[in-house]
């Protein structure tokens, strides 16, 4: 993937997000007394499902491509040697289980949110 | 001589030993907050919403845990609040991306900006918990 596409997917992403954030903050402080039924009516909503929806998987893009760069700043040869001399063979495998690590919670949150909205 | 510099030459970087300006103390904790939201707020969020539809009497219990002041509700509003900052936070970054505010005067200026609207928020929402 290259450079530019990668930095357009975390700032399009952004973008949707805080569109998205705004509209439910909207919600929650102009709704004065959030019954059940109300809330029900919100939630259930296609626009609240469909959006809910993109917001998941944005939310995991713009997570990956965060926390990707965080582990290719922090967690290499250069700034694990800091720690111990010794840590610095061992960094490519800490940031690989890292990003496997992350991987594995986004993804599994991606996929509990899309069968909660639905299911 | 200019052997013996270039032996001295920092390998590792001492991550604390660097003095930060505000501006990357706001994109440092943007990186921290954005790591505890993927691991606690929206987990977090995602039970609420699943909790919270599921029956009347859960939506009640939801509703009347947030009238009282409890760990939960404190850990909730924290989240929520940490979620709020790394929001303000990369609205700043969003906007120097499309070159507002990318001077040094600027970009100390809105850091700033960035933590009053902050504290403000975190006032208004502390109110709104403990009372």
């Amino acid at each position: 993937m290259s450079g530019s596409l990668i930095w357009y997917i975390q700032r399009i992403s952004a973008v949707f997000l805080l569109i998205y954030t705004t509209w439910i903050s909207v919600f929650f402080t102009t709704t004065q007394i959030i019954s059940f039924d109300t809330w029900m009516i919100f939630a259930n909503s296609f626009l609240f499902k469909a959006t809910t929806s993109i917001a998941s998987v944005a939310v995991l893009l713009h997570s990956f491509v965060g926390l990707w760069t965080i582990g290719t700043d922090y967690l290499t040869g250069r700034t694990l040697g800091f720690l111990n001399t010794s840590f610095v063979q061992y960094a490519d495998i800490i940031r690989n289980f890292y990003s496997f690590l992350y991987i594995l919670w986004g993804s599994a949150f991606a996929l509990f949110a899309l069968f909660i909205i639905w299911g | 001589m200019s052997n013996k510099l270039h032996d001295r030459r920092p390998v590792h970087i001492n991550l604390l030993k660097i003095s930060l300006p505000i501006s990357a103390i706001s994109s440092i904790t943007h990186r921290l907050s954005g790591m505890y939201i993927f691991f606690l707020t929206l987990p977090l969020g995602l039970f609420l919403l699943h909790y919270s539809t599921k029956s009347e009497a859960n939506f009640l219990v939801i509703q009347s845990l947030f009238q009282t002041s409890t760990i939960f509700t404190t850990f909730v509003a924290f989240s929520f609040l940490i979620f709020a900052y790394h929001v303000l936070t990369g609205v700043r970054h969003l906007l120097m991306d499309i070159h507002i505010g990318e001077s040094l005067k600027a970009s100390k200026v809105s850091s700033m900006l960035v933590f009053v609207l902050w504290s403000i928020l975190v006032m208004l929402v502390m109110r709104a918990v403990v009372l």
